[in-house]
Order: structure tokens, then C-alpha cells, then sequence
């Protein structure tokens, strides 16, 4: 017998459909132990975390370095592959952009420490030129309580992965449409809004969202670069899973889910915002 | 308007030069000079100290064989699920394909530490919590979603044109896969095993959870060290993670090039 076309898709796709299988299982028993206790189901441990200050706190703080890494690397990213996207393709552009992608997240953490702490390489410099009198009066911007390291890092790990992301847009980017929009009278605001970011929006929503995810749930970064407190969420929850007090371990799966949920609402949001438009594109040309 | 190029290209330098080349400069002279002379007139001291205070380390030597062969498994597994689902997704279309795109997304989006404690209770329970089996298995989480779509636009990229070619001629699948689709997709495999080599060196909270203390890669040495090890030692291991992707990467090479159609003599299939 022979085999359709579409079993064929079907057999190819198995062994990605079985791998999918693990982190399915991982996200459902999380949510199946943050829901239980001895066997029963109960909700305690949602209200137990709820009622922890340092629970609102570090959910607080997360989201806004995450929005703050996010954002500044999204933009970063999108105007670096604009105004240089000929550079970039050659193979000497490529490397040295692509440069920090060969480095782990908290190695690269550590290479800002050493350029960014108070007896750090910039420091030092500023000091040796004059322009402050010690390494003491360098402003405490690594380990800091406004996540200033953890930001630093995430954008300058995270802007060559957007660069990436966006290199094959515009490496195959038609000039036809943007002479469109000159040859009927558009600025260069209609040329990039009409002739470009339908383009670019679908995988900068992709790349943001990936990112987003990424950054509020990661743990290296922050154990590194973080303060004391406020802590982020991932590092809060690794302390109550690994904590002595068997009680707080269902609070770390707890926390995981309300991440897990927040990222869910955001790209809901994101996307939305992005099909609303395109529906309006589409009903505008019909 | 040469010019205007000019000077873009010198703006593009500048930056680039600026936040990325010279940071990692800076790491690698980190770890071979014990002090820049700062504050003092004496000049730049350079030692070799740390490299060897690191390569002294037997831990290391051990950690680092254990990252490799966790990472090629990795890298290994990922190519064989991701050069067929890529293919899947390429070439055909059927019912649910969006839907099973997004899916394949949907690991790059739960977080990786919620993943990785839900599973480590099934893996005490059928005995992989502890184990480098257990390791490669969470580590395929963060990776396998990349390989899939690298290699999908590798595939929609090379066209089905020439594959239908190869089975009018009457190739068997492997022939056609060893001969048609493998060289033509090597730039693409070439990225792959890079960025995921890459990802697998990466992973310390994962690793930490399922391996338990037990498997030990670079990265679980690499947090402690931050406490005790002293500068040079320190930048030379944050630099020796740079250089075994690198390594790994040439080995790769070195074993692609043994496959007869790399062969520059070859005259026929």
C-alpha cells in the first residue's frame, strides 16, 4: 500500500511529536503538584503565595527588568539590521556580531561584571582620566537593586539574537514596494510602515515573545547579577525548591505556574494586537 | 552617496567594535595579565598562571569531557529530529500545521525551570534523575524547538526541484538523502550544531535539577569557581567556554569531511 502524502508529513513529524511529549509532561505535573497536597486537590498553595510580600515583589521587579531587557533589545536589534544589514552579511559582519551568541549567558554576565563593577575596567578608566577621583564614587551598577547588570547583560546577549532573527528579512527585502510608496507620494514614515514592518512585525512579535518568556524565567543571569533583594522570580524559586522546609517546595511550583501564566497573557496580548491590525489590512484592501 | 556607504561602514565598526569585539578582548586579556597598572606607574604584568591553574584542575578536564559528550548526544539527537520534522513542515502541507508550529514554539515559552521540576519526580521514579541520560533528555527542551526551524528554512530554502530530480533518475531514499538533500543542507546543519552545542553549555539550573549534583558539566563547576578562583583563573574558564564550541565545531567539520562527496576528487555519484 502506499502511503498518502499527508501520513508521510505525519511519519516525518513522530519523533518531533514524542520529543514534544517531555516538556508536555514536565508543565502538566507542575501544575498537577501545585494543585495538590497528600494526594487531594486544594488551592492552599495559591493562597499561601499570594499572601507573600516577597512573592509581589519579585513578580513586580521581574517583569519590569524582563519588559526593560526585552524592549531595549527589540529596538537595538531592529535598528542595528536596518541601517547596516550590507555589513552584516558579509562573513567578517556576521562573526563579530554574532560574536557574543558563542558565549553562555552567565559568562557573558561575568565579562559585564568585570567591565562594570565598581573595581571593574570602566571604573578604573574613568578614574585614570580624571573624570572621578576613586573607583568608589563609580555608581553601583552591578548587583544593584534596580537590576541595571541583569539588564546590561540580557542586551547584549539578546540584540545579536534579534539581529539574527531579522537578517533574512532584509537581506531579501524588495526595494519595489518602498519606490511604490515614493512613486505615490509617501514620506519615509509610509515607506517603513507599509512597505517594511508588515515584513518585520510578525518576527519581531515571535523574537519579543521568545524573549520575554526567556528573560522573567531564567536563572543564571540573575543568581549572578542580582541583588540580595528584591530577587527574581526564578531565583525565588529555585530557593523555596531546593529550601530545607518541605512545605515551601509546592510554593516554588506555584510560582512557576503564575510565570507560566503571565507569559501566556502577554503573547496573548501581543498577538492580538498584531491580528487586529492585519484584519484591519485586510478588510481596508477588500 | 559612496561616501554616505563609507561612513556607515565605519559607524557599523565603531559599535560593534565597541559592545561586542572588545568586551570578549578584554575576557581573553583578563585571563593572561595579573594587573593593568592601574594607579601605579609600573607597566602591564602578563602570566600564564591562570590557563595552567585551570588545566591543573582535574575537575575541569572531567567536566569538560562531560559537557562534550552530553553536547554531541545533543547536538546528534536534535539533527535527527529536526532535519525530519523540518522536512515535514517544508515540504508538506496538511490539516493542523499551523497549530503544530506553534507547538513546536511552545518550548522556547514555558519556563525551562518549571519544565525541568515538574519532570524530575518521573525521572526519580523510572531512574534518570542522576544520570547523563536524564541530562541529555531535559537538555533537548531548549534546543530541539531552534533545530526544527533552522532546519525547515533549510529545506523550504533548497526547494523540492532537484529531490524530485534524484527519484525520476530512481535514487533510493538514503542515496537521496546522502547525496542530494545532506550536501545541500550543509549550511544549515552547519548553524545548528553550532547554536545548539552552545545552548546544551549553557544550561546550569536544568542540569542542576535532573543531574543532582552527579553529572557534572562545565557549568555546574563554573558557579563555584566564581566565589573562590582568583581573576586570571576565573576569565580563562569564562573564556574556555568560548573556544570548546569552537572546538567541537572543527571536529564536526573534520568528520563531515570524511563523507565521500566532500571528497574534491570525486567525478561521479
Amino acid at each position: 500500500m502506499k502511503l498518502s502524502e499527508t501520513n508521510k508529513a505525519w511519519i516525518l513529524l513522530t519523533p518531533a511529536l514524542l520529543f514534544l511529549s517531555l516538556p508536555a509532561y514536565g508543565l502538566f505535573s507542575a501544575i498537577w503538584t501545585s494543585l495538590h497536597e497528600n494526594g487531594s486537590f486544594t488551592t492552599k498553595h495559591y493562597r499561601t503565595l499570594f499572601q507573600q510580600e516577597t512573592f509581589w515583589e519579585s513578580i513586580g521587579y521581574s517583569v519590569r527588568i524582563t519588559l526593560l531587557s526585552t524592549v531595549l533589545s527589540l529596538v537595538l536589534g531592529l535598528l542595528i539590521t536596518r541601517a547596516f544589514s550590507p555589513f552584516i552579511q558579509s562573513t567578517k559582519g556576521k562573526l563579530s556580531i554574532w560574536l557574543p551568541m558563542l558565549f553562555p549567558h552567565f559568562v557573558w554576565g561575568y565579562i559585564v561584571l568585570l567591565l562594570f563593577e565598581q573595581s571593574g575596567l570602566i571604573s578604573h578608566l574613568l578614574v585614570e582620566m580624571g573624570l572621578i577621583s576613586s573607583t568608589s564614587s563609580f555608581p553601583i551598577i552591578t548587583n544593584d537593586q534596580n537590576g541595571i547588570g541583569i539588564i546590561l547583560t540580557y542586551v547584549g546577549k539578546e540584540t545579536p539574537f534579534v539581529v539574527l532573527m531579522l537578517l533574512p528579512i532584509y537581506a531579501k527585502q524588495q526595494d519595489g514596494y518602498k519606490d511604490l510608496v515614493q512613486t505615490l507620494g509617501g514620506g519615509k514614515w509610509a515607506a517603513f510602515k507599509d512597505a517594511e514592518w508588515p515584513w518585520v512585525s510578525p518576527v519581531l512579535l515571535e523574537a519579543g515573545i521568545i524573549l520575554f518568556a526567556f528573560i522573567l524565567s531564567a536563572y543564571e543571569v540573575p543568581f549572578l547579577l542580582g541583588a540580595t533583594f528584591p530577587e527574581m522570580i526564578s531565583v525565588l524559586t529555585y530557593d523555596w525548591f531546593y529550601s530545607g522546609d518541605w512545605n515551601e517546595r509546592p510554593l516554588a511550583f506555584a510560582a512557576m505556574i503564575i510565570t507560566s501564566v503571565l507569559i501566556g497573557i502577554m503573547s496573548f496580548i501581543a498577538f492580538s494586537a498584531m491580528n487586529r491590525k492585519r484584519m484591519l489590512l485586510t478588510k481596508g484592501q477588500g | 552617496m559612496d561616501r554616505l556607504s563609507k561612513q556607515k561602514k565605519i559607524q557599523f565598526w565603531a559599535l560593534t567594535l565597541l559592545f561586542f569585539i572588545l568586551p570578549v578582548v578584554f575576557l581573553f586579556l583578563k585571563s593572561v595579565v595579573l594587573n593593568f597598572g592601574f594607579g601605579r606607574s609600573s607597566g602591564i604584568d602578563f602570566t600564564l598562571r591562570g590557563w595552567e591553574t585551570l588545566f591543573s584542575e582535574s575537575q575541569l578536564i572531567q567536566a569538560t569531557l562531560v559537557s562534550l559528550g552530553i553536547g554531541a548526544l545533543v547536538v546528534f539527537l536534535n539533527l535527527s529530529v529536526g532535519l525530519l520534522a523540518g522536512k515535514a513542515l517544508a515540504f508538506y502541507s496538511f490539516k493542523g500545521k499551523a497549530l503544530i508550529e506553534a507547538l513546536f514554539l511552545l518550548p522556547l515559552i514555558v519556563p525551562l525551570l518549571a519544565i525541568a521540576m515538574g519532570i524530575h519526580v518521573a525521572m526519580i521514579r523510572i531512574g534518570l534523575s542522576d544520570t547523563w541520560i536524564g541530562v541529555v533528555l531535559i537538555h533537548l527542551v531548549p534546543t530541539v524547538p531552534y533545530s526544527i526551524k533552522m532546519l525547515q528554512s533549510g529545506y523550504a530554502s533548497i526547494g523540492t526541484g532537484l529531490l524530485q530530480q534524484a527519484k525520476v533518475l530512481g535514487t533510493n531514499r538514503w542515496h537521496r538523502f546522502f547525496s542530494v538533500e545532506l550536501p545541500l543542507l550543509m549550511p544549515s546543519i552547519r548553524s545548528t550544531v553550532f547554536l545548539i552545542f552552545v545552548i546544551s553549555l549553557s544550561q546550569y539550573v536544568i542540569t542542576a535539577i535532573i543531574g543532582g549534583g552527579n553529572v557534572v558539566t562545565l557549568a555546574m563547576i563554573y558557579f563555584p569557581f566564581l566565589d573562590s578562583a582568583e581573576s586570571t583563573v576565573l576569565a580563562a574558564f569564562s573564556a574556555w567556554f568560548a573556544l570548546l564550541p569552537i572546538l567541537f565545531y572543527l571536529s564536526v567539520e573534520l568528520l563531515l569531511s570524511l563523507l565521500p562527496y566532500q571528497n574534491p576528487w570525486r567525478t561521479r555519484l
